[in-house]
């Protein structure tokens, strides 16, 4: 195995969601002087590849887009997500050891449907890059850890329901931070119970907080798992200088953090300390990643006697990773024990209402999960959006997971066939057909199929 | 009238130019251990060519420094580091025994986050006296944003060791990677007297000679600077040679096309791409001896292969060895080479057909094959191996990274118009590759002399990169080291822009520039600074150029290059 660490640097020079946004021309600027400055890019350890563009097919093998994928996905998205292919590809063919995608703009509040931007998401990079290493490499086990200080809630909704994805996320408690999700009780779908893990921390959670976590339940849950590959959805504003959150984490602890979970993978979401913590947080995380000595990473203004958990917080930290090792050892018992409740009829069916905060879209979405023995089952999935101009759209969107069995399959294409041929009111009608690897979108009104096959 | 030297490891070529035309060329073997001799022995001859009180200008590209590096002649020097946080210290092996680091620490912005401690300055001054070390580079990670610990620490050297020489980082180079600050300062310090000694000698020289035309000495980058000039930062003198031929190889072919240059020698071929009529540059600095610099340079690569390579047949396959023995057989050397090869087939008529029959019979033996099949297999090698590394070169030069999106959706798929052959065995050589490549092959009249005719036609170039920063007031340049109060008000990027060009003038005119040259944008970009949702200032990063390239108004007939 090589024993380079593979880097994508995009950091999107020309690309802002507005001029004073946080995601801005200006992000990762501070970030590439101090990782050029150190000469990261000349050490024998660390091997910089250049992005290049995603195909609307890696998009739409993970979302519905709404009206199209080029709406939601601009050229500095498909580059973001793209750069996490490149990476994905180097690591397949051994060329490196590990890999980080320091990229721009963020997805992990990118859902599969998608009216618009939600905390500066667009397109989920992390899903399109799994789902190009299971279409092309054939990988199937996936751990992924969000270590954003915001709940993982797109990558949650994305793999809901997938027995192959271990998804945990641990994040500032959603009662005090958006998008307001990630609770304990979000363990996963019927078919998945369990393989979604949330860990709300309280405010102010520092290094110490956060490694009895990764010590305590993180790592020793991955381990049980044993997954092909663990990527690290890697957040920076668990940061203690964040301005839009409030946690206490360090530079050292971020690098720690990395040199444990050995992620194959790492993707940049959010973190928007530019000044203060980015340059130091991505130098020690690369160093980490490239098994080197990250020790004299250190922000200018870090002082030890600053950083002390109170003893009230880490008892209740404590209690919660009790929690949820009940349920992970036990989450065989409560999926039947969830798959009974949804009724045990054919479909478990669940609503719920989402809100895109940058874009001002009110989504409402009503999803059914086909309840099958043999196969994890589909989705079929009503999603009305109400746009801030008074305009709405509605969508039916039929998706098959690479794991269902060829009756679920058949069921599922007719879904989508049925509602094209009768669209009963809705403007676009989508089928996600995973084991072919196909993608249509079937707008209505122009009755014209686009397909990605 | 222009005199260019190319004084290389190899040979010593020369020419003057006059209105286009070539009066007088020298080719005369380079004697390594005295360079100056050889340099003195072709200047001699070129000046008894011409007239001499018509000569315009003497360039010099010359592989003094790059010998000095490649063969450890370089003096010892003391380096005294102010890294901050980041990397450990420790990990970095820049090969010098004497390493001091300093507390103290400048951000990316330029704004001290940690101050410099008096009492391990003063420590160190004293270790570096009694260790008897005469030489100390002082370098800080991002010096460059502000120079004060460095100057600091330059001033306590200055007052309690004056017989100390001294350089600091921000003054050598002022671009983004420390440790290649670091290298490229105690490459400078390391060769700079010998350099000085060097210059003196060739001014002696000429002043001997009556000659009082401005001398100017090749950079890496294809560009010219005055020879006095050159004393500060000898160390961008190394890699002029292949610049040289570079240069040489615009001026003989037309302008605007896409070129490879193949320089083909005894033991290795030298490449490097022309595109668009513009040569191309390393996206980083140059690397001597396995040293990382910030020595702007043209990208070369120098591929282990050349007319003198020894072939031999190991366990049935046809081999081409790294090393040279000799010259070819066919020229009385001891083995078989790539040289026999195209005297057998006829491609070159330079040397005895009946030995390098000979040699590629012994060759043949071993693989059942004729001496002609023998070397068509041979060439066949080593072209096959020359295309692969150009290819590899353009697939560099594709995969650079980009970070933005525009210079990421540029489709970077130019690709070679010509492949244009120099040295010995090039001519060759090329039609093969150029068959293999589908482009056109040009050996061009003077070939032989190429690298001398780029040196004695290229331009004064200066390349710097502003760094405007409104919130602080203040801007820094790259390549010079300058930290100054920003001059005027700056709201757009047109105002940077214009101000930038305004500086490059200035300085384009000391350097004797002319002044209806036209200096060229490389990029410009502007941030906004937020702060909660405010903006409270911009930075502005400007790069402009006067272009490497060559004076088009001394060649002959325009666009077809020096006859």
């Amino acid at each position: 195995m090589s024993p380079r660490t593979g880097l994508v640097f995009f950091p999107a020079f020309d690309w802002a969601i507005s001029p004073t946004h946080p995601e801005r021309e200006e992000r990762l600027l501070y970030t590439r002087d101090q990782i050029f400055e150190e000469g990261l890019l000349d050490l024998p350890e660390v091997c910089e590849y250049r992005a290049r563009v995603a195909t609307l097919k890696d998009v739409a093998r993970v979302h519905f887009c709404i009206p199209d994928i080029r709406a939601q996905a601009t050229d500095a998205h498909l580059i973001a997500a793209g750069g996490t292919l490149v990476l994905a590809d180097a690591l397949m063919k051994k060329e490196i050891r590990n890999g980080f995608a320091l990229v721009r703009p963020p997805g992990h509040h990118a859902m599969r449907v998608v009216h618009g931007n939600r905390g500066f998401c667009n397109i989920n990079n992390e899903a399109i890059m799994i789902e190009y290493l299971r279409k092309n490499y054939g990988i199937k086990k996936i751990a992924i850890v969000d270590t954003d200080v915001h709940h993982g809630d797109g990558t949650q909704d994305i793999y809901y329901n997938d027995p192959d994805v271990l998804f945990i996320s641990f994040h500032q408690d959603g009662r005090t931070l958006y998008p307001g999700s990630g609770f304990p009780h979000e363990a996963g779908g019927p078919s998945a119970f369990g393989m979604t893990i949330n860990i709300p921390l309280p405010p102010g959670t520092t290094d110490e907080g956060i490694h009895y976590v990764l010590d305590n339940l993180v790592l020793p849950i991955i381990e049980d798992f044993q997954p092909e590959l663990i990527i690290n959805s890697a957040g920076q504003d668990n940061h203690y200088t964040d301005p839009l959150a409030n946690m206490r984490f360090t530079a050292q602890g971020y690098a720690l953090l990395n040199a444990k979970l050995k992620p194959d993978l790492a993707v940049l979401e959010g973190g928007y300390a530019i000044e203060s913590a980015l340059p130091y947080v991505n130098t020690a995380i690369i160093l980490a990643m490239a098994g080197l000595d990250y020790s004299c990473v250190r922000e200018p203004d870090y002082k030890k006697e600053n950083f002390v958990m109170p003893s009230g917080r880490m008892e209740s930290i404590k209690v919660l990773v009790n929690q949820l090792q009940e349920i992970w050892k036990n989450r065989s018992e409560l999926t039947e024990h969830v798959r009974k409740q949804k009724g045990g009829g054919e479909f478990a069916e669940e609503r719920r209402s989402i809100f895109y905060d940058t874009d001002y879209i009110r989504e409402q979405q009503k999803e059914k999960i086909r309840l099958c023995d043999r196969c994890p089952g589909y989705h079929l999935i009503e999603s009305h959006g109400a746009y801030p101009n008074g305009s709405t759209k509605s969508i039916y969107a039929v998706a098959i997971p690479w794991q269902a069995c060829p009756s679920c399959q058949e069921e599922a294409r007719s879904h989508y066939r049925q509602y094209v041929e009768h669209p009963q009111g809705f403007d676009f009608i989508y089928l996600q057909d995973k084991p072919n690897d196909a993608y249509y979108q079937y707008c209505v009104r122009e009755e014209k199929e686009i397909s990605y096959e | 009238m222009i005199i260019g030297i190319d004084v290389g490891g190899t040979y010593t070529d020369g020419v003057v130019i006059d209105k286009g035309e070539i009066l007088d060329k020298v080719k005369i073997p380079t004697k390594p251990e005295d360079l100056l001799s050889s340099l003195l022995e072709a200047l001699e001859q070129l000046i008894k060519a011409s007239s001499k009180s018509e000569i315009e200008r003497i360039v010099l590209s010359t592989t003094l420094i790059t010998n000095l590096i490649a063969t450890k002649q370089i003096e010892p020097v003391a380096l005294v580091l102010i890294p901050g946080p980041g990397i450990n210290p420790a990990f970095y092996n820049f090969g010098v025994p004497d390493v001091y680091v300093l507390s103290g620490a400048i951000d990316y912005r330029g704004r001290e986050i940690e101050p410099l401690k008096e009492k391990e300055i003063q420590e160190c001054v004293e270790a570096i006296r009694s260790r008897g070390i005469k030489r100390v580079a002082v370098v800080g990670k991002f010096s460059q944003r502000n120079n004060t610990h460095e100057r600091t620490v330059a001033e306590y050297f200055a007052k309690n060791a004056p017989e100390i020489r001294l350089v600091m980082g921000h003054k050598v180079s002022s671009r983004l990677n420390f440790p290649r600050r670091v290298v490229t300062s105690l490459l400078t310090l390391a060769t700079q007297e010998k350099y000085q000694n060097f210059y003196l000698q060739v001014k002696k020289a000429l002043e001997e000679e009556k000659v009082d035309a401005p001398i100017y000495i090749l950079k890496a980058d294809g560009g010219t600077l005055p020879f006095e000039q050159s004393l500060k930062k000898p160390v961008e003198t190394i890699f002029s040679g292949p610049a040289a031929s570079t240069l040489g190889v615009l001026a003989l072919t037309p302008p605007e096309q896409t070129s490879i240059v193949l320089d083909v020698g005894g033991t290795t071929t030298d490449l490097a791409l022309i595109l668009s009529g513009k040569p191309l540059l390393a996206s980083r600095g140059a690397c001597v001896d396995s040293y990382l610099t910030h020595v702007r340079a043209f990208a070369t690569k120098s591929v282990p292969l050349g007319g003198d390579s020894v072939i031999e047949v190991r366990n049935g396959n046809l081999e081409i060895l790294q090393q040279r023995e000799g010259p070819a057989y066919c020229l009385g050397g001891p083995q078989p080479t790539p040289t026999d090869a195209m005297r057998v087939v006829g491609l070159t008529h330079i040397g005895d057909l009946r030995k390098a029959r000979e040699a590629l019979t012994k060759i043949g033996n071993e693989l059942h094959l004729s001496p002609e099949k023998t070397a068509e297999l041979i060439l066949e090698n080593v072209t096959r191996k020359i295309v692969a590394e150009i290819q590899k070169m353009f697939l560099a030069w594709e995969q650079e990274p980009a970070y933005r999106v525009w210079e990421l959706l540029q489709e970077k798929k130019v690709r070679p118009q010509n492949i244009v052959g120099i040295g010995a065995a090039a001519p060759a050589l090329i039609p093969l590759i150029g068959k293999k490549m589908g482009c056109q092959a040009v050996a061009p009249p003077h070939a032989e002399v190429a690298n001398a005719i780029g040196a004695a036609l290229a331009k004064v170039t200066l390349c710097r990169t502003y760094h405007f920063d409104t919130h602080r007031n203040f801007y820094f340049v790259e390549e010079s080291g300058v930290q100054e109060k920003l001059p005027k008000r700056l709201s757009f990027l047109s105002d940077a822009e214009e101000l930038a060009f305004s500086l490059l003038k200035k300085e384009g005119q000391e350097l004797g520039i002319p002044s209806d040259e036209k200096p060229e944008l490389v990029y410009s970009e502007m941030f906004n600074m937020v702060r909660g949702w405010r903006t409270i200032g911009r930075l502005f990063d400007v790069c402009v150029q006067f272009p490497p390239g060559i004076l088009r108004s001394h060649l002959q007939r325009g666009d077809s290059g020096v006859s």
